[in-house]
């Protein structure tokens, strides 16, 4: 095995010289480079470079096609990693990370920086489940969409990202518990796998990996599509996309500045294919501010879902130290067909303290226990809890979010917080703080924790958090039923693509990231054959 | 006389009957508004140092919801006075878009006058929630928190995130919870030569490519008990 010493040496080895790498960079523009109103051209232009606009970008520009990539947040470097959690989202989410729908209130996030969600996600990379698929290529017609016609990509992608299971020496208590607590229960688990390389177990992935070890967009797809020749615009807010016809001509929109916002220097670039790729809760507000594009199934904008995440704290009598280890490093894929995974959790400390009850001096006492606690989180499956993206006014992309909890979703969280309250009472907790209004704050038996079996509560009951969310431009072999066919391409237009979760038919049940990478390939691939 | 110039002489008579009752009730609804006034919007201390963004009321509700929620004493020392946490809401409104500074203002504004229409609990609940006795300022909270009313529930929820994202914004209170984030040398990958920093042109690139010493796929774990961040701890 090669030393951490000769890997560094073998990679400053392998870098491009000074000048190519000077005209690389050259390649980048970001807001300083802005100097006025400008417009270009080019064969494909790519809007957002998360891990679907990154993954169609790279692809194209490895078969030798013009692309330019753009995205409206800066490029983050690691020492302008805040890693202070409100003042960390302030920089690097929408909305300051304040986002939430209305009707049930669900707290969600979109993240402004180059590399996307990517940055600031905790890189958990699951392929879809092989039902999940089946059961999107026999109810959607997309018959080419099962997990065999996907396995390809999904492999390109791992291959390319060294996606991997956490290694043992990463995990940290939090989540060597989990996994003991699973197997006292007979329930299988495992450790997750993630685009990350040479992981420290610093948990930071929530405020951007200061180790530089999980592979965001923004340090693996994003640099490989520069050695191919693309160029990428950051701090570029794209408006409108232009039409003539059936066809897309291009996007425009303004230079904006970072953090604040504020528009300058106006853009236009004509591009012979337009891929949106803006996250599934911005591109049905750039469809819709496009002059309501590409709506004739009216679905755009339509059956937003997410992944409504609850969590549960357990108390260990002996200390979990949990700031140390992989931020999400096990799971259990277990009880995928009940609805909902279990997983572990850690995330900056003062969000999870959020959830502890009381005030004054209890409150202090309960934060007392953090080192000796941990928390696991569940994310559900809701496919009929539906919502809508509607555009605001004004030029922002920030779209109005509206959503509510199907009444019979609300059992499948009540039985995913009594299925982690096992796991916790398996493990040798003695105590769990469900976070759940009207029920104990704290619970000491599992017996206690039969409540969420006997009753379920109302959704307003439970603190959740809009963990991923989709299908708000789903693909449907229908163009009356849905947006986009099977390659991404819109149904009512010849050359505009979308490549981002909104094209999702419905949730996956598991974390999205690495299937829509997968779908991302498979949509630059055939953007490249029409070339 | 003439018949209109007496009725204007008689009005202008603070002695004429039927004069005083007009004016009496004006000078009380003046009284009340000032009332009102002073319960709203005067008699806030002078905060100790200047805020850019929050006014002087709103540091003074933010100060009583800090001690409120995190007072001296008790399993952590440190207060949230002792935090700081006007300022690190003054902060992170500073770094923030404007409607979410927007949307701070009103949850303050709402926190500070909610006790007016919904009473605290106890004796002369209707104040102004800074102007409450501190045992009443952690009653109306645990209220809040536990309310049937999911809406008041919401509020609460988002006080307690502001002044807890600033009470764990403080090295001590971290340190002690041993949550504080551990030191971890840089790493350079190759991007770091592509990105200037956030609003700096090309020429501010600080890598050079015999910085560059990541990624490897080498597993190297932290420590917990290791040193922590320069700006995090002491240890």
């Amino acid at each position: 095995m090669t030393s951490a010493l000769e890997q560094s040496a073998g990679l400053r080895a392998a870098l491009p010289s000074p000048a190519a790498l000077a005209a690389l960079a050259g390649q980048i523009r970001v807001f300083a480079d802005y100097q006025r109103d400008f417009s270009e051209q080019t064969d494909v232009v790519v809007v957002g470079s998360g891990p679907g606009g990154a993954v169609v970008a790279k692809e194209l520009a490895e078969r030798g096609h013009r692309v330019v990539l753009v995205e409206e947040g800066p490029p983050f470097v690691p020492g302008e990693y805040e890693i202070d959690a409100g003042l960390s989202m302030a920089r690097t989410m929408r909305e300051g990370g304040l986002r939430a729908t209305s009707g049930t209130v669900l707290p969600t996030m979109q993240a402004i920086a180059l590399g996307g969600g990517s940055l600031v996600n905790s890189a958990i990379c699951v392929r879809a489940p092989e039902a999940v698929l089946a059961r999107w290529s026999r109810d959607f017609e997309l018959p080419h969409t099962s997990r065999a016609e996907l396995d390809p990509h999904y492999d390109a992608v791992g291959d390319f990202l060294g996606i991997a299971p956490t290694p043992e020496a990463v995990l940290g208590r939090r989540n060597t518990l989990f996994r003991d607590g699973c197997r006292a229960l007979g329930i299988p688990s495992e450790p997750i796998q993630r685009n990350v390389r040479g992981c420290r177990g610093s948990g930071e992935c929530f405020t951007g990996c200061r180790a530089r070890a999980k592979q965001s967009m923004d340090i693996s797809y994003v640099p490989s599509a520069l050695r191919a020749g693309a160029r990428v615009l950051t701090s570029l807010r794209i408006e409108r996309v232009r039409m003539s016809g059936r066809r897309a001509i291009g996007v425009e929109g303004h230079v904006v500045e970072p953090f604040s916002g504020r528009a300058s220097h106006r853009a236009r670039i004509d591009a012979k294919i337009v891929v949106l790729a803006a996250g599934c809760m911005a591109t049905p507000v750039l469809l819709q501010k496009s002059g309501d594009l590409a709506n004739s199934s009216r679905q755009v904008g339509e059956n937003l879902q997410f992944h409504p995440g609850v969590a549960v704290m357990g108390i260990f009598p002996e200390r979990v130290d949990p700031h140390f280890g992989a931020t999400q490093g096990y799971q259990s894929l277990h009880f995928i067909e009940a609805g909902y995974k279990l997983e572990t959790l850690w995330a900056p400390p003062a969000i999870l303290a959020v959830r502890l009850p009381g005030s004054g001096l209890a409150l202090k006492q309960r934060l007392s226990v953090i080192p000796y606690s941990a928390i696991w989180d569940a994310i559900a499956s809701c496919n009929r809890s539906l919502g809508r993206v509607r555009a605001r006014r004004f030029r922002t992309l920030d779209p109005h979010l509206s959503w509510h909890l199907h009444p019979d979703d609300v059992p499948i969280l009540a039985r995913a917080m009594y299925s982690l309250a096992e796991v916790f009472f398996a493990a040798g907790a003695h105590t769990i703080i469900p976070g759940v209004h009207g029920v104990a704050p704290e619970m000491r038996s599992l017996r206690e924790a039969e409540i969420f079996l006997t009753h379920p509560r109302r959704a307003t009951d439970y603190v959740m958090g809009g963990n991923h969310a989709f299908c708000t431009t789903r693909m449907h072999g229908d163009p009356r039923r849905g947006v986009v066919d099977e390659l991404g391409c819109c149904h009512d237009a010849d050359n505009l693509y979308l490549a981002d979760t909104g094209v999702f038919p419905q949730c996956p049940s598991v974390n999205p990231m690495w299937t829509l990478m997968a779908l991302a390939r498979r949509t630059g691939l055939a953007i490249a054959d029409r070339l | 006389m003439h018949r209109p110039f007496r009725a204007r002489a008689r009005a202008l008579d603070p002695r004429a009957p039927g004069m005083l009752a007009p004016m009496w009730g004006k000078l009380a609804a003046a009284g009340l508004a000032l009332l009102v006034l002073k319960r709203v919007a005067w008699g806030y201390p002078r905060p100790p140092r200047r805020y850019r963004v929050l006014f002087r009321g709103e540091a003074a509700v933010l100060a009583n919801a800090a001690e409120a929620m995190y007072p001296r004493g008790g399993a952590i020392e440190a207060s949230g006075l002792d935090a700081d946490i006007p300022g690190y809401v003054d902060r992170l409104m500073l770094a923030s878009h404007p409607r979410i500074r927007l949307l701070i203002h009103l949850l303050i504004f709402f926190v500070e006058h909610s006790t007016l229409v919904f009473r605290a609990p106890g004796h002369g609940g209707f104040r102004r929630f800074s102007a409450l006795p501190h045992a009443q300022q952690i009653a109306v909270l645990d209220a809040w928190a536990t309310s049937s009313l999911f809406f008041r529930r919401l509020v609460f929820t988002s006080l307690r995130s502001l002044c807890t994202l600033g009470y764990f914004a403080h090295p001590p209170v971290i340190e002690q919870l041993r949550v504080a984030p551990l030191a971890i040398e840089p790493r350079v990958c190759e991007a770091d030569l592509l990105y200037p920093p956030v609003g700096r042109g090309r020429d501010a690139i600080a890598w050079t490519a015999r910085d560059v010493n990541a990624p490897t796929d080498a597993v190297l774990p932290l420590d917990p008990d290791g040193p922590l961040h320069p700006l995090r701890g002491s240890r």
